[in-house]
Order: structure tokens, then sequence, then C-alpha cells
């Protein structure tokens, strides 16, 4: 399978890439890890007329500390997020979902921005983001904006990015007191792609209790979301079984369940609400 | 693949089912459609540029309306093919009026094959859904601004007015 005929810059500074994006923002994309973009337009379901490939733009990978927050570029690939040492000790659930994306090679190569950017109805990070309550840089022609990780997603392969701007930064509250964070997920068996992926974090009171709790969730719907009925069922209460199967039960509310030839609607809702469980239950178990 | 979905729009029954089988304002409501240009008694041909996100794709092909009961029914009857493969399917709509709005029931089966089955199936019900969304938006906001006016009239003159432009055009193109 050979692609269409595009053009391809490789511009240095961001500053250019958005310059070069504004030309034409319709017909022009983003490549960065390449792991979506690529096949799309190997066959040719992508024909983009030119590709902006943003990987020698200095400074877009990275993962810093910064006072009370977490930075992470767009274009850190999924395995030097899946093997910051730093990250395993102040955020064990970037490294956690990290690793249950595709394999190998894709992890070398793929991207977190990318990821986010292409919006793929199961990929894994957006739940992890959408749990973490992540806020997203954009940078386009009028300047830099933020985006929070809920809004974030609009609909299948769609985001709050408009077509001349371009993800630039993750930023993420670092994770304070007592917590616990898991990501659990039902991989594809032929792709990897999540066919339902939960993450969840949990704040616990001096009591024991709930304090707060971020759960995001992939793979089910048209788009990953924050299952806000999940986590006010369980603030407040002490996260006994019952009260965590009880809020799991709530892991699809609202939500219009996908059917593809893997995986009926119905399947996927009661996948959905059993790893809900189960990742709560882990996070649970997590916090020292 | 089964597709079904109801939606609610802010306009009478007569109006709605108007719209629904105007070519014109289809034209405008299907998202991506190019050209939509009648070739039969109820039946046309369609040009549609479909996609989301960076995966786009035109498809040509024929759109055809049977079992036409106004206002309460028809049935769609569709295939196309494209570079990224195929699809034909048909579908039922019922319009039922309640209160001030009106509610369409659709339910249909679709076949999709070629490239974008085999390497896109789980995506497929998402888009056709995304796609039915913003049509019935777009059909809601047509309806809404002839609210209150005659639905517009498609007689003698205007089908004689489009034949000789079409005419006048394919001349000019010659």
């Amino acid at each position: 399978m050979i692609a269409a005929r595009f053009d391809y810059e490789a511009p240095t500074t961001l500053d250019q890439a958005v310059a070069l994006l504004a030309r034409n923002p319709d017909e022009a994309k983003i490549l960065a890890g390449g792991h979506s973009l690529i096949p799309a337009m190997k066959l040719r379901l992508a024909q983009p007329q030119l590709l902006v490939d943003i990987s020698r733009i200095k400074d877009l990978p990275h993962i810093r500390e910064e006072s009370d927050q977490i930075l992470i570029g767009a274009m850190t690939t999924h395995y030097q997020l899946e093997s910051s040492a730093t990250l395993k000790q102040i955020c064990p659930l970037l490294p956690e979902c990290a690793s249950h994306i595709g394999d190998v090679q894709v992890r070398n190569k793929g991207t977190i921005g990318g990821s986010l950017a292409h919006s793929d109805p199961a990929a894994d990070w957006p739940a992890a983001i959408i749990a973490l309550g992540a806020e997203l840089v954009a940078i386009g022609p009028s300047g830099e904006r933020v985006i929070k990780a809920d809004g974030f997603f609009v609909d299948l392969l769609t985001t709050a990015l408009g077509p001349d701007e371009i993800l630039r930064e993750i930023r993420i509250k670092k994770p304070q007191g007592r917590f616990g964070q898991s990501y659990q997920k039902v991989h594809h068996p032929a792709s990897g792609f999540a066919v339902v992926g939960v993450a969840v974090t949990l704040n616990l009171g001096p009591n024991g209790s709930c304090e707060s709790a971020g759960v995001g969730i992939t793979g089910v719907g048209s788009k990953a979301y924050r299952a806000t009925a999940v986590e006010t069922t369980l603030t407040g209460r002490p996260l006994d079984e019952q009260a965590i199967a009880g809020a799991a039960l709530h892991a699809c509310d609202g939500i219009d369940a996908n059917s593809d030839l893997y995986a009926s609607g119905e399947y996927r809702r009661h996948l959905a609400q059993l790893y809900a469980r189960r990742a709560i239950q882990a996070a649970a178990s997590q916090v020292s | 693949m089964k597709l079904e979905g109801t939606h609610q729009l802010h306009a009478s029954r007569e109006r709605v089912y108007q719209s629904l089988i105007d070519p014109e304002v289809l034209k405008r409501c299907i998202p991506g459609c190019e050209q939509l240009e009648k070739s039969g008694e109820n039946i046309y041909t369609t040009t549609i540029r479909a996609g989301v996100g960076s995966i786009k794709g035109v498809f040509k092909g024929n759109v055809k309306l049977e079992d036409m009961r106004p206002p309460e029914h028809y049935r769609i009857v569709v295939d196309g093919k494209g570079a990224p493969g195929f699809m034909k399917g048909s579908g039922d709509l019922d319009l039922e009026q309640q209160g001030e709005t009106t509610v369409i029931k659709y339910r249909g089966e679709i076949q999709v094959g070629g490239t974008i089955a085999s390497v896109g199936q789980r995506m497929i019900q998402g888009t056709a859904k995304l796609m039915a969304s913003q049509f019935f938006s777009a059909l809601e906001a047509e309806a809404k601004t002839a609210r209150g006016e005659p639905p517009p009239r498609h007689g003698f003159f205007r089908t004689a007015l489009r034949w000789c432009s079409g005419w006048l055009r394919k001349m000019i193109r010659r």
C-alpha cells in the first residue's frame, strides 16, 4: 500500500509549525508518532496534502515537575512515560496506562500528544488524562489556550482542537495526600486497543473515606468520557466492597455504547461496570 | 449492521416531512453532500464527501425513496461506493407529531465493505451515529427557519426552470 502524494515539512520550532499549518489547515496534518495517521494514509483513508512533522522541534518531548504540576510535552513517547522513574513515584497511573498501549514498537514511536489529538474512541490515554483532570495546552495562530481534559474529546476522532492548532503540552496536578490510582483494561486481542479501559484516581480523607475521585472510561462510547456518576457516588463514602460495587454500576450512565463485530454494546456496558469495579478496588488498595 | 435511533425536532410533522423529501434541503443537511440530483421518480444520484477527523473519502451513489405515506412514513434505500469501500442499506423513517415537536424514528440495516470495513469496522457505527445526529440537527434548523411559512412549492414552473437551467448549463459546457 502506497500513500497518495503529499508535501512534507519538518520545522524546527513550534512557531514555524503553526505557520505551516495556518497556510491550509483543512488539508494539512500534524505528524507525531504516525501510528494512526501513516496506516490511514497508506490505505488512502486519509490523504492530507501536507504533513507537518513536529519530531524535530526541540523540547516537545519532556517530562517535568514544576511546583505542584507535572508537565508532559506532546511528543513524549509512550515508552518514555512508561519508563519514567519520576512518574512511577509521583503519578503511577501514567506509566501504568502507557504499559497497556499496543506493543513495544508502538510504544517506542507513538506519542501521548498524537494519541490525544487523534481521539481514537478506544485509545488508552484519554481515560487516564480525564481521570487525572489534566489540562491540555494548544497553540495556534492567535496564541496559546488551555483546554480541560473532559471537554477536549468532542466525538469520534474529533477534539476541541481547531484545524490550525497544535497540542503542545499536558499539565497534570501532582496527586497529593493519600491517593491511589489504577488503569484496568480489556485488550482487543488483535489490535491491542481497549475494548474497555477504566482509569481511576482516588483521594482518601483522614477517616479513610473517599475525599475525591476521578474516573475516565474509554472504548465504550464514541469518545472517552468522565464517569461523573461514579465519581459522585464514591465521594464522601468509605471504600468498602458494597460502596465500590454500587458506584461501578454507574459506569455507563447516559452513554450510548458502541457495537462492532467483536463486542456488542451490551457486552461493552457489562465490561465497563466490571472493570470500573476492579479499577476502583485496585486504586483503593494502592492507597498508602 | 443495524442502525436505530430517535430524534426530536422542534417543527411540525408536515414541515419535517417536506424537508425530508426536498432534494435541496437534503443536500444542505447531509454532512458532506456535494451533489444530489434527481435521476428518476423519487430516485437521486449523489456525491458525498464523508469523513471524521483525518479519515475522509468520497462516495458516489443512489438514493431511492419508497413506500411514501406523507407525512408519516417513508423508506430510504441507498447504495454507494468510493475509494475507501462500498455501502448499501435501507431504512424506515417514521414521523410522529408530539405536541409542537416531531419525533423521527429510524431503523435500518446497512452493509459496509471494502477497506473501510476491514480496518475501520469498530468505528463504522460511531461514524453512522455521528453523521445521523449532524443530519438531524441541520434538518431541524432548516425546518425551524421556515416555521409559520408554507412549505416551498415545487410546481410546474420550478421544475421547468430547473430543467431549462440544467439544459443550458450542459450546452455551455459543450
